[in-house]
């Protein structure tokens, strides 16, 4: 790179600097959006896991044996029992209402039963129109009626004369011994945040690209920086975007350290290649922005595509519905948001640890993102040559 | 007296007919906002719903590492093999070549039989199944978890049956299940992503374009100037409500129409949850879009460009969503974030209609919903008659 070259690219760098200070909303978006994003997110989920979830017992027994029960379910940390409900409807309309998520029922003569050797039946409701609220009060339902079923069955083996230690083997003789690697406490923020965050940075990276370019043709300033330029858009292209590509990498600084150093996630890899990941994704959106505001240069429309491709990248890239699951057309389309790589690199590097030569599709897909602007900048340059605004 | 009140309802009429046509006409003249308004709920939802079509995962892939190979390990790797969560894809020799699958991502879990598995059983120790997961996939965590624990269930009872000599079935079976139970996912048997949600997404969907609709075309009257072309009207204070409600208007008009292929045409065309009564759905739309429209015209103060709208607007539907208690349970929100989320409909608007749609809800059992919609409304009404009164002021001056 020639001293011409380098001085073009800083003074258009100065002059976006100038544009940068001089409105409210670019420090708007490029800090306070950022900033809160991240707060919001980890004060909603600082608790990992949802804790004390709402139920309802429905105790039409009401013995000693069937309050033990309902005790035992209140005792699980994912389950409160806020109401003892009189019936059944009592309950379901509660769930209707959406004040419990989940509806315990207890028969009539429960305790009769049990010590006659009637084996009872006892009922559990999980309201899955709220899915993880409803999967934490199943995990926890279902484990107490295993459980009241096994205490009752120790209960007749030590009755027969077996010690306890024998007792609880002949009864779970196998037992299942869990390791959910990386996450051991199956926290949900861990799952969510760590994609979440970076994913919002980038709706705020590609949505400002595409109004930083189509600015200067709204304001019929696009020829002034193209001269500027000396009509290289590889220049102009880099003095412009170089103020942003730094203050967001700032940002993903921030969100790395505060996630994998204050937060304790997850990061098998090291920080410093979270940070390598990063700084690419910012680039990436960036170019994606470029190319989607040479796609449509009327700013409004490129918006449009901007907000759909990026809010769309939070469902495919997978991280919360797997992309092996959806259909097949879809699971090749997931190839063409930067998020799904990110995802991946941020999986199969930071939550697992992998070696480089298992993840580098990922980063060749991220790189061939980059790419992008320059099939686009013929097109571009003609944008900012005949400079009309359409709103 | 009658005569001239008469004269003003006629005017108002008239005045409010102008801003309804006016408004219309920049609408359908404007791509931008014909994609927001028309192109955006007929399409993303669509997408959406193909995206989460499968409803739950399938056949997770999981690796086995039997270093016991007994008939009871092959019986439990059978058990789990066979059912539908679950899809044994190799056996490996050891961890190293499982933990290799997982690193290709062949496999997303792996399950280990120690090599002591059955000779713990015959002398009556606890033999253990390791079972790891990948934890990029929170639903295939739970496909693993779900089925071992179910296989282990099944062959502890076998287990126990076949240990117990010289009893009757009958005490065999009480003995080993001394209480039944059976579980009932309401509302959403399947535990479908599709089911859970898309309801909530297109009640967010509602309000997110409707107000980057509303801000972008307030920016674009700012950016060109035109708020003077309202002064003639906004002689008084009824002259903004002629405003105001003219505007209002136009808007509900197009959302009434995309309402109805949005709740009504998606969820029967993709067989999502419908329990809900039509006319509670209407009645619960009504105040839902009236508070999402004049929510759309407060903020719009803050826009002075068509194309903020889009970039001020956008960011914020995760946080709508998260924060509305349907992605993160709402009794897991915290106090101070529970207590923002009732400034934005989308809260109520998400949280009704999951209700009435998905749990068959009626109208009388969403007294909070309703209720809040209705201080929305009230208080984002006169919030939106103070912003058109000063922007005709200072724009027209």
């Amino acid at each position: 790179m020639n001293s011409v070259t380098l001085q073009r690219i800083v003074s258009i760098a100065k002059r976006e600097w100038k544009r940068i200070i001089s409105r409210r909303l670019y420090i708007f978006t490029m800090i306070v959006i950022p900033l809160f994003s991240l707060f919001f997110f980890l004060s909603l989920m600082n608790e990992g896991l949802p804790k004390e979830v709402p139920t309802a017992v429905v105790d039409a027994d009401n013995s000693a044996l069937s309050r033990r029960l309902s005790r035992q379910l209140d005792a699980f940390k994912q389950t409160d029992i806020v109401v003892h409900a009189k019936d059944f409807s009592e309950a379901r309309k509660l769930m209707q209402q959406g004040k419990v998520y989940g509806i315990y029922y207890i028969p009539e003569n429960f305790e009769r039963d049990v010590l006659s050797f009637r084996q009872p039946h006892v009922s559990f409701y999980t309201s899955n129109s709220y899915i993880v609220a409803g999967s934490m009060l199943f995990r926890d339902m279902k484990t107490l009626s295993v459980l009241g079923s096994a205490a009752v069955g120790r209960e007749l083996r030590l009755a027969k004369g077996e010690t306890m230690e024998q007792a609880m083997i002949d009864l779970q003789p196998i037992v299942i011994d869990t390791h959910p690697l990386g996450n051991p406490q199956v926290n949900y923020a861990i799952y969510l945040c760590n994609v979440l965050l970076p994913g919002l940075l980038s709706v705020v990276i590609v949505m400002l690209t595409v109004y930083v370019l189509g600015s200067e043709v709204k304001e019929q300033r696009s020829r002034e920086v193209l001269s500027m330029a000396g009509n290289d858009m590889f220049v102009l292209l880099t003095g412009k975007l170089l103020p942003y590509t730094l203050t967001f990498m700032l940002m993903a600084t921030f969100y790395d350290v505060v996630l994998y150093r204050f937060m304790g996630f997850p990061c098998q890899s090291g920080l410093a290649n979270m940070l390598l990941i990063s700084y690419l994704f910012v680039m990436v959106s960036q170019a994606l922005g470029v190319f989607l505001y040479a796609v449509a240069p009327i700013m409004s429309i490129s918006l449009s595509f901007s907000a759909f491709i990026t809010m769309l990248s939070f469902s495919i890239s997978g991280f919360t519905f797997p992309v092996g699951e959806m259909p097949g057309w879809l699971q090749v389309c997931s190839n063409l948001f930067p998020l799904r790589h990110y995802f991946l690199l941020y999986a199969n590097n930071g939550l697992n640890g992998y070696p480089f030569q298992y993840v580098w599709p990922s980063y060749v897909a991220l790189l061939i993102f980059l790419a992008l602007p320059i099939i686009m900048s013929f097109r571009l340059r003609n944008v900012y040559m005949n400079s009309v605004y359409k709103a | 007296m009658i005569k001239r009140f008469f004269k003003q309802i006629k005017e108002g009429l008239s005045d409010l007919l102008v801003v309804w046509r006016d408004e219309f006409s920049l609408i359908i003249h404007d791509n931008a906002i014909l994609m927001l308004f028309i192109v955006a709920p007929l399409i993303y939802p669509v997408i959406y719903s193909l995206i989460y079509n499968n409803e739950v995962a399938r056949e997770a892939k999981m690796v086995v590492v039997d270093y016991c190979n007994s008939p009871e390990t092959r019986e439990f790797r059978r058990m789990c093999d066979a059912s539908p969560d679950v899809e044994v894809v190799g056996v490996c020799a050891n961890m190293e070549e499982a933990k290799e699958a997982l690193r290709r991502r062949e496999a997303f879990g792996i399950m280990v039989f120690p090599r002591e598995f059955s000779s713990a059983l015959a002398h009556k120790r606890h033999a253990y199944v390791q079972l790891y997961s990948d934890m990029s996939s929170l639903l295939y965590y739970k496909c693993f978890l779900l089925t071992a624990t179910e296989v282990s269930l099944e062959m502890n009872k076998e287990i126990q049956v076949r240990d117990m000599s010289g009893a009757t079935a009958r005490e065999e079976e009480v003995s080993t299940t001394p209480i039944t139970y059976d579980d009932v996912a309401f509302f959403n048997p399947k535990s479908g992503f599709a089911s859970f949600l898309i309801p909530g997404f297109l009640m967010l969907l509602i309000q997110q374009t409707l107000i980057i609709g509303i801000c972008a075309l307030s920016g674009s009257i700012y950016d060109k100037k035109m708020y003077h072309a309202l002064a003639p009207i906004m002689r008084n204070r009824r002259g903004s409500f002629r405003i105001i409600f003219g505007k209002a208007l136009c808007y509900m008009m197009f959302y009434g129409v995309m309402s109805v292929y949005l709740l009504w045409v998606i969820p029967s065309v993709f067989n999502l949850p419908r329990m809900g009564d039509p006319l509670n759905i209407i009645a619960f739309m009504l105040p839902y879009l009236t508070a999402c429209i004049f929510f759309g015209m407060s903020i719009s103060v803050f826009v002075k460009e068509k194309e903020t709208a889009y970039i001020l607007v956008a960011f914020t539907s995760l946080i709508f969503l998260f924060i509305s208690g349907l992605s993160w349970p709402g009794c897991a929100v915290p106090w101070y974030w529970k207590s923002i989320s009732y400034l934005f409909p989308s809260t109520f608007g998400l949280q009704g209609f999951v209700k009435i749609n998905s749990m068959g809800a009626t109208l009388p059992d969403l007294r909070l919903e309703c209720i809040g919609l209705m201080v929305q409304i009230c208080v984002y009404f006169v919030l939106t008659t103070l912003v058109y009164r000063h922007r005709v002021k200072t724009e027209t001056v």
